[in-house]
């Protein structure tokens, strides 16, 4: 009976929620030397104000902002290497990403430059800076929209499943079960 | 009332993470093999229940259950919601590895002090039960609240803000861990009364 009454409960929780809880997490992404980044509660609610802390490889803090209304944030650096970024969302809780370093793009360049002097001869009034700088618009607005399906999947990723509390569950009493196992074989020997 | 990795400085995880041990010893040893199936039972309530979530006013914060724990295993809560936790910071990254010992200690040292003052209300009538639990059930919720305050202290230096904030946030909380307590102690009075020990 007793078992019966505990397992309803459970199932009234599964169904009645879902699951969610207090975890953070921060996602972000670079986009030339700007940072742009959004951090968010594991039901996917924005993180509102919260305190982003920005460390380089060495641990070195070397900036500070704060999310907005939307939990986005976003900032300008130089630093190429691996950056750190720490979100202290307060009561214990906390969201840490690990941005890779960005990587030099020139070599792709160097290749193309005997196409791009006949086409300079041609166009003078172009030159490389300007393309890149065009090349880069096209391609942000592109992208824009994988990004937000890549944070849309993210924060999917970060919910809970069923599968993932059927499972716990699961461990938990087969943990019981090992730990009743040993301790009988210890009271028969 | 997870707290994550890398907020906590060392010390407070290693005494957390001793004191924890204490009481795990203590419960692993308490246990009677007859009690595992209650102690699983509860393991698996306590994981649930930190899913459940109650909105309260712009946050919300999600029941615990440690009280109930307590209240029905005494010392053996320690190693049932360790149990749980372990579980919890591995599939749904709450809290976290390091800081078992001080989420553990935290969530299970209230259930088993209250177990032992308000044991004796249990055992009486029917309405003294039910007011044993919910006292249990409630109060169990709010002393974890001031034990995670207490290990915050280095990390938010206020101790009365983190404190109150934290106060505030779960007293509905207590209140309806608290009710469930009292019924889930009257239910078992009357239909299995060993299983209240």
């Amino acid at each position: 009976m007793k078992k019966i009454f505990f397992f309803t409960l459970i199932f009234l929780f599964v169904y009645n929620t879902i699951a969610e809880a207090h975890k953070v997490s921060a996602y972000a992404y670079r986009e030339g030397d700007k940072v742009i980044g959004e951090c968010y509660f594991v039901d996917g609610s924005p993180c509102k104000n919260s305190v982003v802390e920005v460390y380089d490889s060495k641990g070195k803090k070397i900036l500070q902002t704060t999310t907005d209304e939307k939990g986005k944030f976003n900032f300008k650096t130089q630093e190429t290497g691996e950056l750190k970024i720490v979100i202290p969302a307060g009561e214990g809780h906390r969201a840490e990403y690990t941005l890779e370093s960005a990587k030099s793009e020139k070599k792709e360049v160097k290749k193309q430059e005997p196409i791009k002097e006949v086409e300079k001869k041609q166009t003078p009034s172009v030159n490389s800076e300007e393309i890149k700088q065009i090349i880069d618009e096209a391609m942000d607005a592109k992208l824009q929209g994988i990004r937000n399906e890549i944070m849309d999947l993210r924060k999917k990723m970060d919910k809970i499943n069923i599968r993932d509390i059927i499972g716990g569950i699961g461990y938990i009493f087969g943990v019981w079960g090992l730990i009743m196992l040993i301790k009988r074989r210890k009271n028969a020997s | 009332m997870h707290i994550s990795e890398g907020v906590l400085s060392a010390p407070v995880l290693l005494a957390g993470a001793v004191l924890s041990l204490v009481g795990l010893t203590l419960g692993l040893k308490k246990i009677k093999n007859e009690d595992i199936p209650k102690v699983a039972v509860l393991s698996s309530a306590f994981f649930v229940a930190s899913l459940i979530h109650i909105p309260i006013g712009p946050t919300s914060a999600h029941l615990v259950l440690n009280g109930l724990v307590g209240m029905l295993l005494g010392w053996s809560a320690f190693p049932s919601i360790f149990v749980s936790l372990v579980l919890q910071a591995i599939l749904f990254q709450f809290g976290g590895l390091t800081t078992l010992g001080v989420n553990t200690f935290s969530m299970a040292m209230p259930g088993v002090l209250f177990y032992y003052i308000f044991r004796k209300m249990i055992h009486k009538g029917k309405n003294a039960a039910f007011i044993g639990g919910f006292l249990g059930g409630a109060l169990a919720i709010l002393l974890g609240t001031i034990f995670i305050s207490v290990s915050l202290i280095e990390t938010e230096k206020s101790f009365t803000g983190v404190a109150a904030t934290l106060l505030t946030m779960h007293l509905p909380i207590a209140f309806i861990e608290g009710i469930i307590t009292g019924f889930v102690v009257i239910y078992l009075k009357k239909v299995k009364p060993e299983a209240l020990g």
